[in-house]
């Protein structure tokens, strides 16, 4: 009988649950209701609520200490005037108006969007060029692939640094260069007609590796029956590349597209060491905007509402990765 | 012929065309890293000789032993190093715990809670750092602060205020619940039926058993932490708490002295390629399966 009820509680996921027969033996025995009550005791605090409270409330606290409350104090304090004094008083929509008419961050926004636009074009392209060439069976495929990779790794201050002593308008290893093939030597990040340039050329070279690893796992996800076939039936290199590889790849380059665009929204490192926003505003993101208006001017009413424009955008750009992704994201 | 390998481009012209194309980009890729090397070992007069000279002549230690003696290397590296620590142990500690409750417990509103903790991965880090100053600034109880957070700094200029946003990240609680809900159901009931507790399922069968996405976590968490720039800038102002990067940037306000300047990156380089090429597994399978980096 007791084992007729232990493999029936047992097939039930309760094969803990005694509780019957032993609440029957404690009303007679005052020690084993004792023994009962630590055993309910041990129960609860081995049972998934109680071990998930305890498990949860310190990761789930300083997550929303990290991610909640600054969503919402962010907003709140967009419609005042705060500036670390105590007193600020609510002024509406008066900071988003000045983002929309000072000359300042109408030049952030047409800066962020001229450095997505030279960047996230080409630094897909490259990246997709480079895994493909990776993925032909080559030998030292390791070793390339540790060469792209590097930058990415890179501190933002080393590689701020060493871009900094290349472009050096006296004597940099580009100056130097175009000396020697007899052209003009650039002003670079010093020149506000090439410091974008510079500073997309410099965000290519750190980011490259990390999309082309993205590119290698998606390639690698084709199965390779589709080129065998195509090789049967005579397809050119080219044919297999735009009428199999391009389709197939197709969700890993909207995510890699969406992904990089936000990543250049985001870029906040190589302006703080290269340019500081300058020369002539060349430089001022939206990110960077956010940095000086708050801390450089004190005006954190400005800056949230420039970080709450900031987050908008973003998390419209990752609208479509989520939906194409699914719950797989 | 058919071959059975990877896709091809074909004949051996293509293949020689495939290895000079990543020969060219790699050269383009390293090219900086080998000048920062050959410009730190190099005597001032040689940086500014006219011309390109690949290569010193004659290897100068100098500029390392100067920016050691004057530039509070020390310092820089201890910072980095025990906020680095405190943000791995922390990362893999406190997103393994929550993580083995969204995978293996069953509670009311998991999924609902779940679901908004992996909303925030959206939001970025550099949209919330006005709130978060203004928290860490006005910490109660904290560098000098009353219960209100008035009257003093709080966390600024302290560790705990540089490690706070690398103690918890919503990418290690889902790479860590991915991994356990992998986990066999069968091994969990077994150490159930002899007795075990959830508290012991989770330390003495499932965190020894997961030492992949402990590496990972423990990588990203690394880098998140030793390549962190904007924070330790707005948190820190005192030069002694300062950490690598936003020394650095102290350093690259005089861009004159480059021989220094290369021998600090170099320095402050060599650790996070030296920990990158040990654990590069860990990072290319964290990069690819999600997708995700920094």
């Amino acid at each position: 009988m007791a084992t007729f009820q232990e493999a029936r509680s047992f097939l039930e996921g309760e094969f803990w649950e005694k509780d019957s027969s032993m609440v029957a033996t404690a009303a007679k025995n005052p020690s084993v209701s004792q023994q009962n009550d630590a055993y309910r005791l041990s129960r609860i605090l081995d049972s998934d609520g109680f071990t998930a409270l305890l498990f949860l409330f310190i990761p789930l606290l300083i997550l929303g200490a990290l991610k909640f409350y600054p969503v919402v104090f962010n907003l709140v304090i967009s419609f005042t005037n705060y500036d670390l004094s105590p007193n600020f008083r609510f002024v509406g929509l008066r900071n988003y108006q000045e983002i929309l008419t000072n000359d300042v961050y109408l030049k952030a926004i047409r800066n962020t969007l001229l450095y997505v636009v030279g960047t996230v074009p080409i630094g897909t392209f490259l990246s997709l060029f480079i895994a493909t060439l990776l993925n032909q069976g080559i030998r030292g495929r390791l070793f390339f692939r540790t060469a792209f990779y590097l930058p990415v790794v890179t501190l933002v201050a080393a590689t701020a640094l060493v871009w900094r002593w290349i472009m050096n308008p006296q004597g940099g290893l580009a100056n130097t260069a175009l000396d020697s093939l007899g052209l003009p030597g650039l002003g670079w990040l010093t020149d506000p007609n090439t410091a974008m340039l510079s500073l997309v050329v410099i965000t290519l070279w750190g980011g490259i590796g990390g999309n082309m690893v993205i590119f290698l796992a998606g390639l690698q996800g084709i199965p390779s029956e589709l080129y065998e076939a195509a090789e049967i039936d005579g397809a050119r290199a080219w044919q297999s590349f735009f009428y199999i590889t391009i389709p197939m790849l197709s969700p890993v380059t909207l995510f890699v597209v969406v992904t990089y665009t936000i990543a250049i929204f985001r870029s906040f490192g190589l302006i703080f060491m290269l340019t500081q926003g300058g020369p002539s505003l060349s430089t001022n993101t939206l990110v960077w905007e956010v940095y000086q208006t708050a801390f450089g001017y004190l005006r954190f009413g400005l800056g949230a509402a420039i970080s709450v424009v900031l987050l908008l955008t973003i998390l419209l750009l990752s609208i479509p990765m989520r939906l194409f992704q699914g719950e797989d994201f | 012929m058919v071959s059975r390998s990877s896709p091809k481009l074909g004949g051996a012209f293509s293949r020689a065309l495939t290895y000079f194309a990543l020969a060219t980009i790699s050269l383009f890729m390293l090219l900086p890293f080998f000048w920062m090397v050959s410009t730190s070992l190099k005597i001032d007069a040689e940086i500014f000789t006219p011309g390109i000279k690949w290569i010193p002549s004659q290897l100068d230690w100098e500029n390392y032993t100067y920016i050691f003696r004057d530039l509070n290397m020390e310092v820089l590296f201890r910072n980095t190093i025990f906020v680095t620590l405190i943000a791995v142990v922390a990362q893999i500690i406190l997103c393994s715990m929550a993580g083995f409750a969204f995978a293996r417990l069953h509670f009311r509103g998991r999924d609902v809670l779940f679901l908004a903790v992996l909303i925030t991965m959206t939001v970025p880090f550099e949209v919330l750092v006005l709130p978060l100053f203004i928290l860490i600034r006005r910490f109660p109880f904290a560098g000098g602060n009353d219960l209100l957070g008035n009257g003093g700094i709080g966390l600024m200029n302290s560790y705990a205020g540089i490690v706070f946003p690398h103690l918890v990240t919503v990418y290690g609680i889902f790479i860590f619940r991915q991994f356990f809900l992998g986990f066999p159901k069968e091994l969990e009931d077994a150490a159930r039926i002899d007795g075990a507790s959830r508290l012991r399922i989770y330390w003495s069968l499932l965190m020894p058993n997961s030492a992949p996405v402990v590496g990972t976590m423990g990588l990203f968490a690394f880098l998140w932490a030793w390549n962190d720039l904007l924070w330790p800038v707005i948190v820190v102002k005192e030069n002694s708490m300062k950490t690598l990067q936003a020394g650095l940037a102290i350093v690259a306000q005089n861009p004159s002295r480059w021989g220094e300047m290369m021998a600090a990156s170099v320095i402050i380089t060599l650790p996070v390629i030296f920990v990158f090429l040990l654990l590069q597994r860990f990072l290319v399978q964290g990069v690819a399966t999600s997708g995700l980096k920094g």
